[in-house]
């Protein structure tokens, strides 16, 4: 049986347990999505992920309707994975722990090099190589911009609302974001891939 | 040109997302045309966005993880879950909670005044300057229909003065002898002596003029008694009736002394036909009963059905 989004919420506001796989089943690629580009690490991203809908079952009450469950979904994910760098970044200076955050980057070089035919593709390969490191490269709250406006697609308002902060403010860290990937892309941008 | 490059640069990121203003994507439009670095700058930009659209990887794991991933929280939601009987009372009641007070969030946004008055903050000095004119302006107005109590000196004739529950009060039979005007106009002097009331053993004096919606009620009271008057007048062939009324957050008391038609107490009762103290008080109940209202009509009454006594100037209302 094929439950709407609202009678799913609905449910899952009164207990009912089963109401969350559904829901689950339907954002889990977007939260993973967010969460592996924010932490930059698959380990970590899984523990935003269970964090992430495990405040959506004990939270769901206070879902309120002036906002759709995507954007208030978007709240919890971008939150916890933000909380989490913040925790894993203070954490790091103490234990002066390195390796986590290289692990996404190295897996994309191996996943790109593995899908691409190393004659006709190496140049695309190594070009979204550098994209996707110089995304990876840019200060969180930047990248986090990036990824939302970018990638998937939300108005500058909708950012705002998510990282509780003004649109001016998205504005700001997208054009510094963008000038800053400008830079880092200037040697890859020729006629051919252009 | 450089401040014209520096006001224009900011908007360059929302000149490529098309989210300016159509006068705002003017400018930068005529701008760039005559500026070769904001004109690159805009070109680059463009290319960095295509780039980051077409060649950036977004990430994405096998439907083994997101299997193993579901198993996963659903063991740690259960581990989580209360088992014990106050814990689950707990929880219950967190959640039950949670719901009242989520409705009472959705109620109190439906209600919201706002949704029902719009007022731009800007314009809310004007509305306080339009509600004060307002008020100075219908004040005078206000002051004049509803006047401030003095005391005890002044009496309230309002519709709500006069009480369902009042009680009628005969205390004297036969005891006018003359006939005798309630009523007269504010303006009108006094040229006589005050008209007396021979009831055989008492003598009632009208004293006391009391302003009651522009006319002049007459109050009674003994010269040399402490007992106040609820007298019944014969005026020809009528009677008038002398009654006392509890009116509104007033007791049921009966007069003493000279207190009378103080502000909460008193209606005049024009009641036709009766003769005797029972009959008052049966035809005043009478028509209490199967008049609604009939309390305040009394106030009303015609002057042409009294006559009047030489001695009170008879002023035709």
């Amino acid at each position: 049986m094929d439950r709407t989004e609202a009678l799913l919420i609905a449910d899952l506001c009164e207990g009912d347990e089963t109401a969350l796989a559904p829901l689950i089943e339907r954002y889990k690629r977007m939260v993973y999505r967010l969460a592996v580009q924010i932490t930059k690490n698959r380990a970590d991203a899984d523990d935003v992920m269970q964090e992430t809908f495990i405040k959506v079952y004990r939270s769901i009450h206070t879902f309120r309707k002036d906002a759709t469950f995507e954007t208030w979904l978007y709240r919890i994910a971008v939150n916890e994975a933000l909380n989490f760098v913040k925790r894993r970044d203070r954490r790091r200076e103490c234990t002066l722990e390195t390796a986590a955050e290289s692990e996404y980057d190295s897996t994309v070089r191996h996943n790109v090099q593995i899908a691409n035919d190393p004659h006709a593709q190496a140049e695309k390969s190594e070009l979204r190589q550098h994209v996707t490191a110089a995304v990876n490269s840019l200060p969180v709250k930047h990248r986090t911009v990036v990824i939302l406006h970018e990638f998937e697609g939300l108005t500058h308002a909708e950012i705002a609302s998510i990282l509780n902060c003004s649109e001016g403010t998205v504005r700001s860290r997208l054009h510094y974001a963008r000038k800053k990937l400008r830079t880092l892309l200037k040697p890859y941008m020729d006629a051919r891939t252009v | 040109m450089r401040s014209k490059c520096q006001k224009i640069e900011p908007l360059i990121s929302d000149y490529i997302d098309g989210t300016l203003s159509e006068r705002q994507t003017a400018d930068v439009t005529s701008h760039i045309r005559s500026c070769g670095a904001c004109k690159r700058e805009v070109a680059d930009l463009k290319k960095t966005k295509h780039l980051l659209k077409n060649f950036y990887i977004e990430p994405e794991a096998s439907d083994t993880y997101y299997a193993r991933f579901a198993t996963e929280l659903q063991q740690r939601i259960e581990e989580s879950a209360p088992t014990a009987p106050h814990q689950r009372l707990a929880a219950a009641a967190t959640r039950l909670g949670w719901q009242l007070r989520t409705q009472a969030y959705r109620y109190a946004d439906y209600f919201r005044l706002s949704r029902f008055i719009f007022i731009r903050q800007h314009t809310l000095p004007y509305y306080v300057l339009a509600l004060t004119m307002l008020m100075l302006i219908a004040a005078p107005f206000l002051l004049t229909h509803f006047p401030f109590d003095n005391g005890n000196e002044q009496v309230h004739f309002a519709s709500t003065a006069v009480d369902r529950d009042a009680t009628l009060a005969v205390e004297q039979e036969n005891a006018a002898s003359h006939s005798i005007s309630t009523r007269r106009n504010l303006n009108s002097e006094r040229k006589t002596e005050i008209p007396s009331v021979d009831s055989g053993s008492d003598i009632w004096k009208f004293t006391d003029d009391r302003v009651v919606d522009g006319n002049v009620f007459v109050a009674l009271h003994t010269e040399d008694s402490d007992t106040v008057p609820s007298v019944a007048l014969d005026i020809d062939s009528e009677l008038l009736t002398y009654a006392e009324f509890a009116a509104q957050d007033a007791t049921l008391e009966r007069l003493t002394g000279r207190d009378v038609l103080t502000d909460r107490r008193y209606a005049l009762l024009l009641l036709r036909g009766i003769n005797t103290r029972q009959h008052a008080h049966q035809e005043y109940q009478r028509k209490r009963i199967e008049f609604r209202g009939f309390s305040h009509k009394l106030l009303d009454v015609p002057l042409e059905m009294m006559s009047v006594e030489a001695g009170y100037d008879l002023i035709e209302l």
